[in-house]
């Protein structure tokens, strides 16, 4: 007997939500780091010429919160294979985005769990980005 | 130009790059800058975030998060909105709207801090979706390689309006 208790998974279980609520500042770091010099991240006038509300959260940045939201759900030890989204509205500078999903499927003889993702914007809570992951938890 | 000729032309100019392979070098990778990427996702892990850690990890989102690599790019790369000429083909020059419209990640190796990363792109598909004159939905596939091969996989996909 090691003492060590096999993690039980099941399909519909629940990924725990991570959040980020970009500001401007953010969206300019990111960006820096990432030299993504886009106006459509920073600038309001050129943001609405494009028809958008306002400056948007970059794909990116989207995509480390799908990433962030498996890596958590694979727990320590595990891995993130696979990250996938589609971005669904705009994401504006301000608003909360939270990432939340299910369990899809596990399978059996490779140990991985494919999760469901969903990432909701603003007060509203609208789809902004619908997402899957593909993790060998730890 | 009005804007469906526009489309046609980027729709043209598209179609005829699909296919062609391209290299890029995106620098070598430094922990600090990975690090410091990590912290402006908003990571909080230590092991992503302090580099001087013994188990500091180059956080998987970095390489395929960056349009360039050091020592970045020259001021004749730049459209006017700010996005880089060639970053999305067959818009070179033309006054369009472009936004992201997802991407699918895969890991096949792990990059380390030091590693020269090379990216390879090419455009896959093009596809005029919506009514009326509508948008493009290109669809491009990259593979980001250090010295020990492929690296990580990407299918991005840009929309031109």
């Amino acid at each position: 007997m090691t003492g060590h208790r096999e993690r039980q998974i099941v399909v519909g279980q629940a990924v725990l939500p991570v959040e980020l609520t970009p500001e401007a500042i953010s969206l300019l770091w990111f960006g820096a780091v990432t030299r993504n010099a886009h106006l459509i991240h920073y600038d309001t006038e050129f943001a609405r010429s494009e028809g958008l509300a306002g400056p948007v959260v970059m794909a990116q940045l989207h995509g480390c919160l799908f990433h962030r939201a498996a890596a958590e759900f694979a727990g320590a030890g595990g891995r993130v294979r696979e990250v996938g989204w589609r971005n669904r509205a705009p994401a504006h500078v301000g608003d909360r985005l939270v990432v939340t999903g299910t369990v899809q499927s596990v399978d059996a003889s490779s140990g991985a769990v494919t999760l469901d993702l969903v990432e909701r914007c603003g007060a509203d809570g609208v789809v902004c980005c619908r997402g899957r992951a593909v993790v060998i938890p730890g | 130009m009005i804007r469906s000729a526009v489309l046609e032309l980027v729709e043209d100019r598209a179609r005829a790059s699909v296919g062609r392979w391209e290299r890029r070098s995106l620098g070598v990778v430094r922990a600090e800058d990975a690090a410091e990427f990590a912290r402006a996702a908003g990571e909080r892990a230590p092991r992503l975030v302090d580099p001087t850690r013994a188990d500091f990890t180059v956080h998987p989102m970095y390489v395929v998060s960056l349009l360039r690599g050091a020592p970045g790019a020259d001021a004749a790369e730049f459209r006017p909105d700010g996005m880089y000429r060639d970053e999305v083909p067959g818009t070179d020059g033309l006054d369009v709207r472009l936004m992201a419209g997802g991407q699918d990640v895969r890991w096949v190796g792990e990059v380390r801090s030091g590693d020269p990363i090379e990216l390879r792109r090419a455009l896959t598909a093009v596809e005029r979706k919506g009514v009326g004159e509508g948008f493009l939905l290109l669809t491009m596939e990259k593979v980001y390689g250090a010295a020990r091969g492929a690296m990580v996989e990407v299918t991005e996909r840009f929309i031109v309006r």
